[in-house]
């Protein structure tokens, strides 16, 4: 019988820390930008929409430059967070594993074992497809909490992750 | 005893119509129940709707049911089922046919179900659920119990040639009952709950009650007499008290019989029997439901207890599987269990389960940030009442603080875990104790999360997820932290267990 009960050293354990994860493209930074302006854009308009329709039934005067004001910093500080954070956002690929970390407030790093996904997905939306960019969707069977997605990675490369994982787990089963 | 031949189409009992159309009856004027109101009103007030009269109300509502009546009908007729060697298969629909077959090593869960009509007319309900998406559910809503048994074991056996011997040895060894609730300890389990939840609800609903009475008195213009009668105690303020703590106490009464109806009905004639492999639960009144518990299947043991139901021995067991709708998970929750009984259980459901390892607490961050929780509340609730009722409900710290002194160094004390070879165990609850117990294998990923303040003190919690819930172990050091990542990714890929 090949059965061995060998005491675990857990110093010796595979460290995750050591891992140098890689970023996820750069081009994915301008589909980033390019949505914040989007919804800047949309927050301001909103604004003025308000004090439009607010003034026109009943009579009071709402201070304009305030709010945008207020918009704008908002607005502001939520840009610098999303290029900060955008340096976090890394991943890898391990013989038995996948790792993906991101967020800046929050920071968080998530490993979902490779034996472990019930199927890999790769989209591409309009934007994405036009800067050569595809999002990669690995499900697993627990709650939405454990599903990936890792977006902004390079189309090619995309396809090969997929390929790799795809093949691991028919090879499990 | 006539043995059903499921290899041949069979329809359910012909009892089936009735109940089909109950549930039809009952679906219909769910949906059109706010149509039927308005009916009711506008007939109540004399006048004819759109030139309806009630003869034709009538008239059409004995049609709808008639229609309803062949719907059941025909539905009924147009259910067949049957099983082959490995699958299970189904034909339904009037219009659009439905072929449903299902491999019988699909099938994730097969429940027992007998609501009140059900009941009544003696039929039972089989529920099949498998692992796919939520809506892969079937049900034969009537069947007699012994065909349904005999069905739902045979849905188990997963080769049907041996299943002959299999229902001999079955027959043989009489399954042993476990665990039968008496009422007694019924009684003390609704009692004993935690009744902070109930209470709260029932305390708003009561306040509004109270608020609008108000508005009404106020309305009719009865305030002066009010006045009047306030102005005989002079103290406004007694009074007020007064009537608050009445409202108070009423609230109380009110969420206790809640809480113990509440028991009552979902747990009346809780049983637990054992089997071989499995475990089944049988229990509720007016919609009585029979379930099996899979070993591999199981994800999750929450184990909860309180101070109260730790002395009179009381323990609820929940079992979370993998991929039961909510509805349903709520079900797999045995209450009023012995220590010894707990004990046998978890034994039973987890494999060698023992208590090993070492007990390690998260880091004293912990009280830090939950009383940074308890402050923020503080300060929210004291400008609230500040606003809203002046200076004097500033009285309300004086019962605030305690408790939110309590609630952190309780918080602290129940939080611990404990990570040993094949299981990791983690304790939290503030009023109630609560025990989480997973298999190791069955994790599906491991999350490790830090916030920007975390940082600095160099703080870290690890969420764990399983197919069924995420557990966290909350605020550890970072070191410690990535050591059981580490490890437990070490352990999920090393051994090729299956997680279901």
């Amino acid at each position: 019988m090949n059965f061995t009960n060998l005491q675990i050293q857990t110093e010796s354990l595979p460290k995750v820390e050591d891992l140098v994860l890689k970023p996820i493209s750069n081009s994915y930074l301008k589909i980033i930008i390019l949505n914040k302006l989007a919804l800047y854009a949309g927050l301001i308009a909103l604004v003025f929409g308000f004090k439009y329709f607010i003034e026109k039934k009943e009579d009071v005067e709402l201070n304009l430059w305030y709010m945008i004001f207020v918009v704008i910093v908002f607005c502001i500080l939520n840009l610098i967070v999303s290029l900060l954070a955008f340096k976090k956002r890394k991943y890898a690929i391990r013989e038995h594993d996948v790792i993906y970390s991101k967020g800046i407030i929050i920071h968080s790093m998530i490993t979902v074992p490779i034996s472990r996904i019930q199927h890999v997905e790769e989209s591409r939306s309009w934007l994405a497809r036009h800067f050569g960019l595809s999002t990669l969707k690995i499900f697993t069977a627990g709650e939405t909490g454990s599903d990936l997605s890792i977006k902004g990675l390079p189309h090619v490369e995309a396809k090969q992750i997929k390929e790799i994982i795809s093949d691991k787990i028919n090879g499990n089963n | 005893m006539e043995i059903t031949d499921f290899s041949q189409p069979l329809r359910q009992s012909s009892k089936g119509i009735i109940v089909i159309f109950g549930f039809k009856v009952f679906q219909f004027f769910k949906k059109f129940f706010v149509l039927f109101i308005a009916f009711g009103v506008s007939l109540i007030r004399g006048k004819s709707f759109a030139n309806i009269t009630p003869t034709m109300i009538l008239l059409g509502i004995i049609g709808i049911i008639v229609i309803i009546l062949v719907i059941a009908i025909l539905k009924y007729l147009n259910f067949k089922f049957y099983l082959s060697k490995e699958d299970f298969h189904l034909s339904s629909g009037i219009i659009n046919k439905d072929t449903t077959i299902i491999p019988k090593s699909k099938i994730q869960n097969v429940y027992i179900k007998q609501n009140f009509l059900q009941q009544i007319i003696n039929v039972v309900s089989l529920k099949i659920e498998t692992a796919g998406d939520k809506k892969s559910e079937i049900e034969i809503s009537a069947l007699d119990r012994p065909t349904a048994i005999l069905l739902k074991k045979r849905l188990f056996n997963k080769l049907s040639v041996a299943s002959e011997e299999l229902d001999l040895v079955d027959h043989i060894e009489e399954p042993e009952i476990f665990f039968k609730v008496t009422l007694k300890r019924l009684l003390l389990e609704g009692l004993s709950q935690n009744h902070f939840k109930s209470f709260l609800l029932i305390f708003t609903f009561v306040f509004s009650l109270y608020n609008e009475f108000e508005e009404y008195l106020q309305e009719l213009k009865l305030e002066e007499h009010i006045d009047d009668f306030v102005q005989l105690d002079e103290d406004t303020l007694f009074n007020l008290l007064i009537t608050n703590v009445i409202i108070v106490i009423v609230v109380v009464l009110i969420s206790l019989l809640f809480s113990v109806v509440k028991t009552f009905i979902i747990n009346f004639n809780l049983e637990v029997v054992e089997h071989q492999k499995t475990v089944e639960i049988n229990k509720g009144l007016f919609n009585k439901v029979s379930l099996s518990l899979m070993p591999s299947r199981i994800q999750n043991l929450v184990i909860t207890t309180n101070r109260v139901k730790q002395y009179l021995g009381l323990h609820s067991l929940s079992v979370k599987q993998a991929m039961v709708n909510q509805k349903q998970q709520k079900n797999f929750n045995i209450v009023a269990l012995e220590k010894e009984q707990l004990n046998y259980l978890i034994n039973k459901l987890l494999l060698n389960y023992i208590a090993e390892g070492e007990t390690e607490k998260p880091s004293t961050y912990f009280m830090r940030i939950s009383a940074l929780e308890m402050l923020s509340l503080g300060i929210l609730i004291n400008t609230v009442l500040l606003f809203l009722f002046g200076v004097e409900m500033l009285l309300i710290n004086f019962v605030f603080v305690p408790l939110a002194v309590l609630y952190v160094y309780f918080a602290y004390k129940k939080a611990y875990y404990r990570i040993s070879d094949n299981y990791i165990t983690i304790g939290s609850g503030v009023i109630d104790t609560i025990t989480n117990i997973l298999e190791i294998h069955k994790i599906q990923g491991i999350k490790l999360k830090q916030t920007l303040f975390q940082k600095r003190s160099g703080i870290a919690s690890l969420v764990i997820l399983t197919a069924s819930k995420a557990v966290t172990i909350p605020y550890i050091t970072k070191t410690e932290a990535l050591s059981i990542y580490n490890y437990l990714l070490y352990k999920v890929e090393s051994q090729d267990k299956n997680w279901m």
